[in-house]
């Protein structure tokens, strides 16, 4: 006979009331972790990726369109821009570098970003395997994309159009995996990266197709002029640049200028509403289930006083007592804590696999073992101090009235 | 062996004070506490069990006096050295009838023998029941048991409160028997207190209060 038998067979005895306070707790538990995880993971995501981007320019429309499809890769694009515009751009001496970016394509839902070689700089991205983008329709992979689709050096593919994955508008070109970055945890792990070249050639060849034969150098002088990106992306060598150009293209050219930091952080402010309610009603409900977890603590033992007063005419402490009403919780709150655990984690990700289906971009940041921790140490601490008030009366129980008032 | 002596008793927030004679029983001697509801039966029982701190006197138990003993040691004294049956509400209902006598014997920091377990169950006719919760035995079933775990760490003393009330006139007599049988084998004192006219002619040595 040990203690945490007498408290096992407690539980046993009492299923009903075990799997409900399981399953509140667990919900609570559930929706704190979630609302952490989730708020980590959309910081993560904003902040890890504007890092070193200043200002986007791209065609007229919403700015945060804007930042969100050239920064964060999550949206569709506001139109395109004349390559050469945004060179003239790009020639200001208050900028450090520019980066031009094009899209519209992708394989298996990937975004084909066709860029400089200073884009990777932009994110740290370094290779892994092969080597960068030297002459069109070479590709170098991130990280993500060469693991989940298994693609490896030397493999082809072919793109299509738009920016969804489909059957129906594929183009005919075949691209070659030549490199494959590291992984940064950054967005361009799950874009594929190709130079300018390629995405004007794969267009042009729709639309000309007999200038097939004379390839690629042809193209690039015949129709310089009409040659079009997507969007510009911008860092400065000081704030000067800031504060003056966004103004002076938006005012003078038609083209606009988004800064990252100031969308993300309107749309932070948006967002951080929902996020506030959302952690408020998942507080309530911890503390709802918390007083749950009292009030059955409490009235499992005032059930149990008669075995308790019992027990003490067996010879038990009161120490005993405490541990067989200890372990009972303990075994009933751990369970729950970790369903929470398992429940937060299973949802996030069948939340994220339904909204990547669309844009293969979110990544889940798991939480830091502190920040379970810390939702873990609360739990057990609202548990002790249930224990401990529930239990006080049974410590100055007089055996003697307990057990004349039998039930 | 019981010596009681002057034993009175107040309860905090009445004016009644409760009397007792004087008592005392030789090895094996044992007693029956007669008396109405009201006159101090239970209070006796408790005190005699150390579970009541009497106003005023004596309880000695094998020369111990027990109100003197510190809280702790009056627990483990009780735990080791009383048998109590009650009329109703004997065992753990989440235990099953072998987990019951094997926490008696836990608590009371006495090896848990399984052999000496078995012997007792089968000599209560219990045995088969061994593997059984308590919601499935019957009133005459749950007092068997009740003595047994009045029994199981062979004590000095058993001390039953009403173990006949709820039974029937057959069961009341084996109920009787087995705890005199009981406490004989095992050298200890029954004191059985009851309203129970039935159990008088059991018993030879008899108090009314």
């Amino acid at each position: 006979m040990r203690i945490w038998k007498i408290s096992l067979q407690n539980i046993k005895s009492k299923k009903g009331y075990t799997l409900v306070s399981i399953f509140t707790l667990a919900l609570s538990s559930m929706l704190l972790l979630g609302i952490q995880q989730l708020k980590k993971t959309f910081q993560y995501q904003v902040n890890n990726n504007i890092e070193k981007i200043d200002m986007v320019v791209g065609a007229k429309g919403s700015p945060l369109q804007l930042v969100l499809s050239s920064v964060l890769h999550m949206d569709n694009p506001t139109g395109n821009i004349l390559y050469n515009d945004a060179k003239k751009i790009g020639e200001s001496r208050l900028i450090k570098t520019a980066i031009p970016i094009s899209y519209g394509d992708n394989y298996k839902g990937y975004k084909i970003v066709g860029t400089t070689k200073e884009f990777a700089s932009l994110y740290n991205a370094v290779l892994d395997k092969g080597r960068e983008v030297n002459k069109a329709m070479e590709v170098v992979l991130g990280h993500d994309i060469a693991k989940n689709l298994e693609l490896e050096l030397g493999d082809t593919f072919l793109s299509s159009h738009g920016l969804l994955e489909n059957d129906l508008d594929v183009h005919s070109e075949y691209l070659t995996v030549v490199g494959i970055y590291k992984q940064t945890n950054k967005v361009i792990d799950r874009l594929i990266i190709t130079d300018l070249e390629s995405i004007w050639e794969v267009h042009h060849h729709e639309k000309e197709e007999h200038h097939h034969d004379d390839g690629e150098h042809y193209h690039k002088t015949e129709h310089h002029s009409e040659k079009e990106i997507t969007s510009l992306l911008v860092t400065f060598k000081s704030p000067t640049g800031l504060l003056t150009m966004p103004k002076r293209i938006n005012k003078n050219t038609n083209m606009q200028a988004a800064l990252p930091k100031y969308e993300l952080d309107k749309l932070y402010e948006y967002t951080g509403v929902g996020f506030t309610i959302i952690s408020v009603i998942a507080y309530v409900i911890f503390l709802v289930s918390s007083l749950i977890i009292f009030i059955s603590i409490y009235k499992m033992i005032k059930e149990q006083r008669f075995y308790l007063a019992l027990f003490r005419t067996y010879g038990a402490s009161n120490l005993q007592l405490l541990q067989i009403i200890a372990y009972e919780t303990f075994t009933i709150v751990s369970i729950a804590f970790l369903l929470g655990i398992a429940m937060a984690k299973g949802g996030l990700y069948f939340m994220f696999s339904i909204l990547n289906a669309n844009y293969q971009q979110t990544r889940i940041q798991d939480l830091a073992i502190t920040d379970y921790l810390e939702l873990g140490s609360l739990v057990f601490t609202v548990v002790v101090l249930s224990v401990l008030l529930a239990i006080y009366p049974i410590v100055k129980m007089n055996i003697s009235t307990t057990l004349s008032h039998e039930k | 062996m019981i010596q009681i002596n002057n034993l009175t008793f107040q309860y905090p927030t009445k004016e009644h004070v409760f009397k007792f004679p004087n008592i005392h029983l030789k090895e094996q001697e044992n007693l029956l506490v007669l008396g109405k509801s009201g006159v101090g039966k239970t209070t006796l029982l408790h005190i005699l069990a150390g579970l009541l701190q009497p106003t005023q006197g004596t309880v000695k138990i094998d020369d111990v006096s027990i109100h003197s003993l510190s809280h702790q040691k009056l627990d483990a004294f009780r735990g080791q050295n009383i048998g109590l049956v009650f009329q109703s509400n004997h065992a753990v209902n989440s235990l099953t009838v072998l987990e019951n006598l094997q926490a008696r014997l836990f608590f009371s920091k006495q090896p848990v023998d399984p052999k000496k377990i078995d012997v007792l169950l089968e000599e209560l006719g219990l045995i088969q029941l061994k593997k059984h919760y308590i919601n499935e035995l019957s009133q005459g079933q749950l007092q068997r048991l009740a003595i047994a775990l009045s029994v199981i760490h062979n004590p000095k003393i058993i001390l039953a409160d009403e173990p006949t009330s709820s039974l029937d006139d057959d069961n009341c007599k084996v109920v009787i028997e087995l705890l005199k049988k009981k406490a004989e084998q095992t050298n200890a004192n029954l004191v059985v207190i009851t309203h129970d006219q039935r159990v008088k002619s059991l018993f030879s040595n008899t108090l009314t209060l």
